[in-house]
């Protein structure tokens, strides 16, 4: 069931000229986790704010479980709104207790508001004391009680900006996968922030990506990497190489060598090969392979990325693994196991 | 679909409180304006022919005389203690703030005690060597004497500011002017100065407008000034179309200082590129330089504020027990409890201007707010005449709608309503500006939290935004407080009948020749202005390092 809709969301803020969000329309289903992603400016933490109220589009509509809350000059203010939200920074009420800080938003007819604030917390796997004050805690545990606090009054939609960006890179892992396992426990609908790819893939069940105001494509993440809709779809989720290819009877010619494909007949004009580093593989001459000048080989511990390049000095890089060894090689052989094929003007 | 329709977004109560209070606080601004337009008072020929250049001559001449030597006390005392280790330095740092809690006029009269022929000096000369001098050592009741009056009590401006200024400036700066061949007089010249300047030039922005404000020290001295103009308009001719038309020549000035600081500030950021900046490093100079610097240092605290002090003290223990009685108790629990409550009106003021701004997404919002923080740069003269105007016509309306004719009585003007709302426009931006900067330090965030959480944004504001900045409140109400308590000239204007505080209670004295009396009114406005200064100059260094 569709419990959010943005219908042709336009914002300006103030002296800027242009749109930080730009006629974006989405959907989102009760229950699932959509992340939002893009770089920093391309309004991403816009679209979040809209949603809970805290500014106002220009243009569009929005609906929150069947009922428009905004509409031409009218909304309905944040506090009527039952989004929850966790800030980047947290927000911790800083005068209020953990346990303070949690019940804050329960309603004043629950009748026992402590017992779900901690029930609350238990969940979101805090076992610290619970009348600490928010400075006593680690960062990590800032945002548990940050957590709590927004789904505590049970609202309709949760929405995180930038979760994961204060923690460490040993800590994210971790805690990606205990928050994505909060909110599925919750059954809650979730908004995400985020930069990162990581956090994106790993974490949401579908994925926005907005670019200067504009939503390019918005799919599950395995769409997204394998069909973006536009190169710069194809580029956000990690390197692609584009080599230019001379299609023949029973392959491409390229200047890296020839790639035997029988597909190669429909094309007329000259093309661009579209492939990640991962899509190709590094090989013993044998046989009819592509081959380039090694450049460059980067150690990341799982794999290696070896740059090549061809006479004129284009370069394409290709993933492999960590074991394979270069030492005295001045040329690597590689076949391209997946590539897309456009054509090019 | 279930169509929801509510509010308006861009409506809130906070937004139209704010527009209120915008208003009030902006009608004596555009009441001196617009009287502008009609004709001046009967009086006006007269004091245009005779008086006017006067004023002119003598406002500027003190203006110039006030900016060259609060420059000079300033800068090199500013220099010094940021960039040289000598003997007092850690000391002089905040000493030499301290004459900020000298009231001009009190200075004034202080100085005049100092030099007459009953003051220590003299008596010291008698007893000691013999020598006699008829009247006073030194006359100061003239024109340079006020402008040495108010430099010593205004440089402190010059001082905190160009301090600050100084010790930001990055070390590499320096040293790469030193590599460049210059010696630390040449840098200080060429490099250190050049850059201090937009606050150097803030400063003495300030104390020019101070200069503008100050009645008492020029009344005091005889010397005749826009400020002295209004008063003798207003009083002794009873000429408010006058009275108007000098404060309105005087916000010109006003303006004019004001148009000058912004353009010499212009767009230029005087501030190191990269933020990587090295502490200054405070140099060791020669014993004979760090001997002559405390000596400087030492003479200008004195003279600005220790022996004014002493004499003051002395003064209070001579008659203390003459004056110290029920009426002064009662007139210390005046001005405090007028202080208080000015100080209070205006931090809730400020904080409901400040939340209609931070709840709202428009920027015309912010932009017209800054009219609350006008007040501030126009002297209290011109406020009161500003403040009195309106409230006499509101007065007259009343009576003639409502009341016969032969009731006698004031309901606004002449009441301490006025002189309420008179320090209102005045101190509005002295209570602003800590609101402000308390609820920047807090963020936007946990208001919108709370509202999140289904929080309404009065309950927010009483819940989470007020306990958070309860300090900066607490400071802004001190803040003005320390400022009403000094404040002379609208409250001689607007006091109502034979109505006294301890600042024009200590005035009316010290003119009437009894000085040494007005000294324990002095003594406790004094005390209560060094409060703050300590505890601005704790914040100051707290930013700088």
């Amino acid at each position: 069931m569709r419990i959010l809709s943005l219908n042709q969301i336009s914002k300006k803020y103030n002296q800027a000229k242009e749109f930080a969000v730009n006629d974006v329309s989405f959907d989102v289903e009760e229950g699932e986790i959509l992340a939002l992603i893009g770089e920093s400016g391309s309004g991403k933490t816009t679209v979040l704010r809209l949603i809970a109220g805290l500014e106002h589009p220009d243009a569009g509509s929005i609906s929150l479980s069947g009922q428009v809350i905004v509409e031409g000059k009218k909304s309905v203010p944040a506090h009527e709104r039952q989004v929850g939200m966790v800030f980047q920074d947290y927000a911790l009420f800083p005068h209020l207790t953990i346990l303070e800080n949690v019940k804050f938003g329960l309603k004043k007819n629950l009748s026992d508001p402590i017992k779900v604030a901690e029930d609350t917390l238990k969940l979101v796997g805090l076992r610290e004391d619970y009348h600490k004050y928010p400075h006593q805690l680690s960062g990590g545990q800032q945002q548990r009680v940050a957590l709590a606090r927004a789904i505590a009054p049970n609202p309709k939609i949760l929405l995180m900006d930038e979760p994961f960006s204060n923690l460490d890179a040993m800590l994210k892992d971790q805690v990606r996968e205990e928050i994505r396992q909060i909110i599925k426990k919750t059954g809650i609908t979730a908004i995400f922030v985020t930069h990162d790819t990581k956090d994106a893939l790993s974490t949401a069940d579908r994925i926005a990506i907005l670019h200067k105001g504009y939503l390019q494509q918005i799919d599950i993440p395995k769409n997204l990497y394998e069909f973006p809709v536009n190169p710069y779809v194809a580029n956000f989720f990690g390197k692609r190489n584009e080599i230019m290819a001379v299609p023949r009877e029973d392959g491409f010619h390229t200047t890296f060598g020839f790639i035997t494909d029988p597909e190669a007949k429909k094309y007329k004009e000259k093309v661009r090969l579209m492939f990640r580093p991962e899509h190709g593989e590094v090989v013993r001459r044998d046989g009819q392979q592509l081959s380039g000048k090694i450049v460059k080989i980067s150690y990341f511990g799982s794999h290696q990325m070896v740059k090549l390049a061809d006479e004129e000095g284009k370069r394409v890089t290709i993933r492999t693994n960590p074991g394979r060894s270069f030492d005295g090689m001045e040329r690597a052989f590689f076949y391209l196991w997946k590539y897309d094929v456009e054509e090019a003007f | 679909m279930n169509i929801v329709k509510r509010n308006y977004y861009w409506w809130n109560k906070w937004t139209g409180y704010s527009l209120l209070i915008l208003l009030l606080i902006a009608t004596p601004l555009f009441t001196i304006f617009f009287k502008l337009f009609e004709k001046p008072g009967g009086s006006w020929t007269h004091i245009a022919n005779n008086l006017l250049f006067g004023y002119f001559q003598n406002t500027i001449l003190i203006l110039l005389g006030v900016a060259v030597l609060t420059f000079l006390l300033g800068v090199s005392t500013a220099w010094l203690v940021s960039n040289y280790e000598f003997p007092g330095r850690r000391y002089f740092e905040w000493l030499l703030i301290l004459p900020l809690g000298f009231p001009g006029y009190i200075m004034a009269y202080t100085y005049v005690g100092i030099l007459d022929y009953t003051g220590p000096i003299q008596v010291f000369l008698r007893n000691s060597f013999d020598i006699h001098i008829k009247g006073s050592l030194l006359d100061i009741m003239n024109l340079p004497g006020a402008i040495f009056i108010l430099s010593i009590t205004l440089f402190p401006y010059v001082f905190l500011i160009s301090r600050s200024s100084f010790v930001q400036q990055s070390k590499t700066l320096q040293e790469a002017s030193f590599l460049l061949g210059a010696n630390r007089f040449q840098t200080f010249f060429k490099v250190a100065l050049p850059m201090a300047r937009p606050a150097i030039v803030a400063g003495i922005a300030l104390a020019s407008m101070e200069v503008l404000n100050d009645y008492g020290t020029v009344k005091y001295f005889g010397v005749s000034t826009f400020t002295t103009g209004i008063f003798r308009a207003w009083f002794s001719m009873g000429d408010a179309g006058t009275a108007i038309y000098l404060a309105a020549i005087l916000m010109v000035f006003v303006f004019i200082i004001l148009y000058l600081e912004s353009i010499q500030r212009g767009n230029r950021q005087y501030s190191s590129v990269n933020g990587i900046q090295k502490p200054l490093v405070r140099i060791h100079p020669t014993l004979g330089k760090k001997i002559f610097y405390t000596a400087l240092c030492s003479t200008i605290f004195l003279l600005s504020f220790l022996f004014p002090f002493l004499q003051l003290l002395h003064w209070v223990s001579m008659t203390y027990a003459k004056v110290v009685n029920q009426d002064f108790y009662l007139l210390i629990f005046r001005s405090f409890g007028l202080a208080v409550v000015s100080g209070a009106l205006v931090v809730v003021l400020s904080v409901i201007l400040l939340y209609a701004l931070r709840l709202s997404p428009f920027k015309w919002v912010k932009n017209i707010t800054k009219i609350a923080t006008l007040g501030y740069a126009i002297p209290g003269a011109v406020i009161a005449v500003g403040v009195m105007i309106p409230l006499l016509a509101l007065d007259k309306w009343i009576y003639a709608s409502f009341i016969s004719s032969k009731a006698v009585g004031l309901f606004f003007s002449g009441t301490l309503f006025a002189l309420v709302f008179a320090y209102i426009v005045r101190f509005m931006a002295v209570g602003y500006n800590p609101v402000e900067a308390g609820f920047q330090k807090i963020g936007i965030h946990v208001n919108e939290a709370s509202r999140l959480l289904g929080t309404r944004s009065t309950k927010t504001l009483w819940k989470i935004d007020l306990p958070l900045i309860k300090t900066s409140l607490i400071s802004g109400i001190l803040l003005v407080f320390v400022d009403v308590l000094k404040e002379l000239p609208l409250t001689l204007i607007l006091r109502p009948f034979n109505y006294q505080t301890l600042a024009t209670k200590a005035f009316d004295m010290a003119t009437n020749e009894m000085i040494a009396e007005s000294a324990n009114a002095a003594l406790i406005i004094i005390l209560t202005g060094i409060i703050p200064i300590i505890f601005l100059n704790k914040l100051i260094k707290k930013r700088e390092l």
